[in-house]
């Protein structure tokens, strides 16, 4: 049995003619480009931290 | 000798490496290739979808494409297209946005956007269509449902292609226990979105088979009486159950009742459907000839009744003013005749005496009053 309370929950308000800048920001996701350039950036990152602490470990 | 044309990078445009990865943004060409064609295959599916009118598949096949590849304009343009459908023009105009941001030239819909840019009153609708299925979901909330459906019915007038309204619509007729009424809402939704997975999930719980489901697709929507007055047809249920019950007096008493309330019902969809703009020069006209009655029978009489109020005052004032006057000249008349009686006794008194007045002409002027009266009584 449907229980009204819950389908009711499901229903969101709609965005208004206003609200729709913020429509635009949500709808532009994040697709597999996106994915692989944060992954890269991180890995850059790691490997530079590792370099610097690599670099440091020398100097002692 | 033919030179071989650089191969560029999708993402960026930069040049691809020989090793396989963009010389601008690093990526593997293998990896983003594999990509934009899992995306075009769910476009494909997306669009094979919405051909069927399966307008929700569509939608989740199109998002999935847009996962892959949020450039993918095709993809981008049918999702706002649908959204359009389905009376979710917010929706539909974000993506189109997107979608003219990603490819500015040669692109459908930057059409679109010049389409719905062209008629502003459309946009005014599709607001006002969302504020009243926002009240109409706050009114749910509260369980006041009597506002809820009215205010959706108005919505769904306005739209009649609103899935979204016709779901919350037919929910709140279940939580009363039409389920005849949430029957014919949720057939309106399957007219526009086949397989709605909502509309079929609440006629799965009202009791209906898939069979039943396929069948209402096929049945026509129109004179189905969604937009009809709940009032008239609860008093048309009571009639029949009356007709049950071998009422006579009672039966023809409602029939009478019912009949005055279906001539004079006026219903929402066509009412919906007038246009007020052809009227309007009727309308300037109306109100001239009302603006012209308005000033020759209220503010012109009230102007009149003023200024003859203004008139009686100053004429009121000028004849108080003018008596004073006369009376003013009236005794200055009189004390004129008594001086002249002086002196005429005076000149009778001059000439019946021996003795004639003494001569005062060698008098030097700047005597005082005082002195000269007092000079005349010495004498």
């Amino acid at each position: 049995m449907i229980n009204f309370e819950e389908e009711l929950k499901r229903y969101q308000p709609m965005p208004e003619v206003n609200q729709a800048e913020e429509a635009i920001y949500n709808n532009d996701l994040r697709d597999i480009s996106d994915i692989i350039t944060q992954v890269t950036e991180e890995i850059k990152q790691v490997n530079a931290s590792q370099a610097n602490q690599y670099a440091g470990r020398m100097r002692r | 000798m033919a030179t071989k044309r650089p191969v560029l990078c999708p993402n960026c445009g930069a040049q691809i490496r020989k090793n396989g990865y963009c010389s601008g943004c690093h990526m593997p060409m293998q990896v983003l290739r594999k990509a934009y064609n899992t995306s075009d295959y769910y476009y494909n599916v997306g669009y094979d979808k919405a051909s069927a009118r399966d307008l929700s598949g569509a939608i989740e096949s199109l998002n999935m494409s847009l996962r892959y590849n949020k450039k993918n304009v095709m993809a981008r343009n049918l999702i706002g297209l649908i959204y359009y459908e389905m009376g979710e023009i917010v929706m539909a105009l974000s993506h189109w946005v997107l979608s003219v941001n990603y490819q500015t030239t040669n692109n459908l819909a930057s059409h679109y956007l010049k389409e719905l840019r062209q008629d502003p009153t459309q946009l005014d609708n599709v607001d006002q269509i969302a504020k009243k299925y926002n009240m109409a979901l706050g009114y749910a909330q509260s369980d006041d449902y009597d506002l809820a459906i009215i205010q959706l019915k108005s919505t769904l007038s306005a739209n009649p292609h609103f899935v979204k309204g016709y779901l919350l619509l037919s929910l709140i007729y279940i939580q009363r226990d039409n389920y005849e009424k949430a029957r014919t809402t949720l057939r309106r939704v399957l007219k526009i979105d086949k397989a709605n997975p909502v509309a079929i999930h609440y006629l799965h719980e009202m009791g209906s088979t898939d069979e039943n489901i396929i069948q209402m697709r096929n049945e026509s929507v129109e004179d189905d009486g969604l937009f009809e007055d709940d009032y008239t047809e609860e008093i048309a249920v009571s009639e029949e159950q009356a007709k049950n019950n071998g009422g006579s007096i009672g039966s023809q008493l409602i029939k009478a009742i019912t009949d005055h309330y279906k001539e004079n019902t006026v219903k929402m969809g066509a009412f919906g459907e007038v246009r007020f703009a052809r009227y309007s020069g009727l309308y300037v006209i109306v109100g001239l000839v009302l603006g012209i009655l308005l000033l020759f029978f209220v503010i012109v009489p009230s102007q009149k009744k003023k200024l003859k109020k203004e008139n009686e005052q100053l004429t009121k004032e000028y004849s108080e003013e003018l008596a004073v006057k006369n009376a003013s000249i009236t005794e200055l008349k009189s004390e004129i005749d008594s001086l002249n009686a002086q002196i005429d006794n005076l000149l009778n008194m001059e000439v019946g005496t021996d003795n004639p007045m003494p001569d005062y002409s060698d008098i030097k002027s700047g005597m005082s009053d005082e002195d000269l009266q007092n000079m005349i009584s010495n004498e």
